[in-house]
């Protein structure tokens, strides 16, 4: 089984809750038991007495780190699947720098206020009740910051891809920097406390014996190393595809959209997919279904989308759409769809809708309401598809939904659901 | 095929909460009274076997027999005034003490909810004065009348027996009053009044374990504790401090989260053998849109997290706290909430898909 699990749908959403239940309590247990509930040992680290909180946070990043390099190039994680928050440099500056003093004032960040105030301190509940009216301002407030807050916007970008470095290189680094760190931090804390660190927790002090600590200190460190030599965790644009499990999919139907739910899911407003038009920018313009995107077949790069964004496609007929389809599945797309029977089934499903024998009444009259909101109208009984289908498109009157610039830029891309932290 | 399911289930049962205003009928009224129900029925049987097996100067009995049925008879009348919240025609409630039906639950249970007053009216009089001397000297027939009670060995078994039965009864009584109805296949199990039997012991168990806690003058309390509960704390701080009571609370509760835990394998056990309606209805918890809620408020932390806390407790490795007292208090809450609000959307009938 490949992760990240939850991208790969192993388990839905229901469950995910249940299993950050789990992973919450176990977090929350680790820090409290770490002492980080208690706000006089998180601000004793910005006056250099005891320097936990920064060992802790740097072993929690070179583990992750080292973890996923090393699980992703055993092929168990897909990283490309693995959501980056984007960069947007002088409002995170700014924004670290106010949490930053924040940490300071209050003795507290985010997390383990929520431990504190558990564990019944009232200067950790006052945190939180602090943080959620700040939330709840911030939220207020943010219409008219929006630009400055979307200032110098780098996308998602690595610092292995900024720096043109291999990741190796990187990962190895950050763990020598880590353990630089460690080292450093226990000569702050001697010179500031003036006691010399207790050596069971310690890496420098004390006799030079095989401590836990140093164990694990060794394993990082020749984790890091073999990350230096191991090559590039993101599988490269040559993928292999596998061709059984695509048969698979392929005969079960799963990969299809019907013209009816797409047409559902437009009118909800749901912002969790990706629907491209594959024919020319003439026909484009003269008609497309609403809030879709016009991009022609070259330009489907790996990086045109994220590989775990829900794509649906489109075309006339169907035959650009199904060879878009091959090719984002063979670039490691993961969530591509297309829409059964292309424009065509659109026009005969969703905006001409026609009255059978065999059809109920009240799922007509539905039809015919989700026509009317395309622009389009019920056929009468008996006219053939093709000629009804003749008279003419709806013109492009935008509907209620707004439509997306074609060519747009990710700036106006309809908001994607929140991930990560 | 989905706009085809809906419209059948529209059509045909009518049971489309977004269409259907019918289809809630119980809001919150009934899993709060269900709640209170059980914590009262939790609190007389308790009081009743503490009655009879009392041995004098324990504090911690006097809490269980005196301040347990007085709050018990508080939250009896709010659960009942919320139950009356509840009516439709609320006039005519008097109308339910001129018959008695023996096939009706309903009927079972305001008989049942009239027999609670007395029987814990004399429990709590049996000990008022010691308990709280103040309100003794102020009001000396509570004196003669708990010396009455006191002289005659054979009504203070008989009330302890009382609130026992009586207690009993009206613990299980909230989980039929759910289990006998049959048009909603989730709660259409016997095991319901055993479970909130159970729950109910527990919730009162973690009530009476959390007085004790927050009136024990002990200098390692939680400070918010104090600050929340202080009022409370002065009503028994008078009596001297019994150090065993706490853990044989604690103890008892945690085999009545035991026995709850199990009472609820055993009832999805027997929801996910039974029909495909029935398991579809047991899916809504395991699974479905009320998995969430039911595994992370009921499971996790209204029944494992204070079975480890307390089982810490008695092993004098964490101090004796309020914490696991109000999550097993607000675990039974939500045992009630989640099963009512998932049951209202259990039905018989069964989609295509």
């Amino acid at each position: 089984m490949n992760a990240p699990f939850y991208k790969f749908g192993l388990f839905g959403d229901e469950a995910s809750l249940i299993i950050a239940f789990v992973i919450g309590i176990g977090f929350g247990f680790f820090l409290e038991r770490a002492g980080f509930g208690s706000g006089r040992k998180l601000a004793a680290q910005f006056y250099f007495r005891d320097l936990s909180v920064l060992k802790v946070m740097f072993t929690a990043i070179i583990t992750a780190m080292t973890g996923l390099y090393l699980l992703s190039r055993l092929g168990f994680v897909d990283l490309s699947l693995v959501y980056l928050v984007p960069t947007f440099v002088v409002p995170q500056i700014v924004g670290g720098l106010l949490l930053g003093i924040g940490f300071v004032i209050g003795g507290y960040c985010p997390g383990t206020s929520c431990v504190s105030s558990v564990t019944g301190s009232i200067d950790g509940m006052v945190y939180v009740a602090g943080m959620i009216v700040g939330l709840a301002g911030f939220a207020e407030v943010y219409p008219s910051m929006q630009s400055y807050v979307q200032m110098t916007p780098m996308g998602q970008i690595t610092l292995a891809r900024l720096f043109n470095l291999p990741y190796g290189l990187l990962v190895f680094a950050v763990v020598l920097m880590a353990l630089a760190a460690f080292a450093a931090a226990e000569w702050a804390e001697k010179k500031v406390t003036g006691t010399s660190p207790d050596p069971k927790g310690s890496i420098t002090g004390g006799p030079w014996r095989m401590t836990p600590v140093r164990i694990l200190a060794t394993g990082l460190a020749a984790a890091g190393f073999v990350a230096l030599i191991a090559g590039d965790p993101y599988r490269g644009s040559h993928a292999s595809i596998d061709t059984r499990d695509l048969a698979i999919r392929v005969g079960k139907g799963v990969d299809k959209v019907q013209a009816a739910q797409l047409a559902d899911w437009i009118i909800q407003g749901r912002n969790d997919f990706k629907l491209v038009d594959l024919r020319s920018e003439r026909d484009f313009d003269a008609y497309h279904i609403p809030t879709a995107q016009d991009l022609p077949l070259a330009s489907l790069t790996p990086d045109f989308a994220a590989h775990n964004d829900r794509i649906i496609l489109y075309s006339g007929d169907g035959t650009e759409a199904a060879q878009a389809w091959f090719l984002l599945e063979a670039q490691g797309f993961k969530n591509v769809y297309l829409l059964d029977g292309g424009l065509r089934a659109w026009q005969t499903i969703v905006l001409f809708p026609q009255k059978s024998a065999g059809t109920d009444p009240a799922v007509f009259e539905k039809q015919v309401e989700v026509a009317k909101y395309f622009g389009g109208a019920p056929r009468e009984e008996g006219t053939s598809p093709a000629a009804s289908v003749a008279v003419a498109l709806p013109k492009l009157a935008a509907p209620a939904q707004p439509l997306i610039p074609a060519g747009n830029s990710s700036n106006t891309q309809p908001k994607k659901k929140k991930e990560g932290c | 095929m989905i706009a085809l399911t809906a419209l059948t289930e529209l059509t045909l049962s009518r049971h489309n909460p977004l269409v259907d205003p019918h289809l809630h009928i119980w809001e919150w009224q009934i899993p709060v009274y269900l709640f209170f129900g059980g914590l009262v029925a939790g609190l007389m049987i308790i009081a009743g076997v503490r009655l009879i097996a009392l041995r004098p100067q324990q504090r911690e009995a006097l809490v269980c027999c005196t301040i347990g049925p007085l709050m018990g008879l508080a939250f009896l009348s709010l659960g009942m005034f919320t139950l009356f919240l509840d009516l439709s025609h609320r006039l005519y409630v008097w109308r339910l003490y001129t018959t008695f039906q023996i096939t009706s639950p309903m009927s079972w249970g305001s008989w049942i909810l009239l027999l609670v007053y007395p029987a814990l009216s004399a429990n709590a009089l049996a000990h008022l004065p010691e308990a709280v001397p103040s309100l003794a000297r102020r009001f000396p027939i509570l004196v003669t009348v708990s010396d009455a009670i006191l002289a005659r060995v054979q009504w203070v078994v008989g009330i302890g027996v009382a609130n026992v039965m009586v207690g009993i009864a009206l613990g299980i009584y909230t989980g039929i009053l759910l289990g006998t109805l049959g048009a909603r296949p989730l709660w259409n199990s016997a095991i319901l009044g055993p479970l909130f039997l159970f729950s109910g012991l527990s919730t009162a168990t973690a009530l009476l374990h959390g007085i004790l806690v927050v009136t024990t003058p002990d200098e390692e309390r939680p400070a918010f504790a104090d600050f929340l509960l202080s009022a409370l704390a002065q009503l028994t701080q008078a009596r001297p401090l019994d150090k065993n009571i706490a853990p044989v609370l604690a103890r008892a509760d945690n085999s009545f989260l035991t026995i709850e835990l199990t009472l609820i394998g055993l009832f999805l056990l027997g929801q996910m053998t039974s029909t495909g309606i029935h398991q579809q209805a047991a899916s809504l918890l395991l699974t479905g849109p009320f998995a969430a809620v039911f595994w992370v408020f009921v499971i996790g932390l209204g029944i494992l997290l204070p079975l480890v806390l307390q089982s810490l407790e008695l092993n004098n490795r964490i101090r004796h706290t309020i914490a696991p007292v109000i999550l097993v208090l607000f675990g039974g809450i939500a045992l009630r909430f989640i099963l009512v609000y998932a049951g209202q959307q259990s039905h018989w009938f069964q989609p295509l898909n």
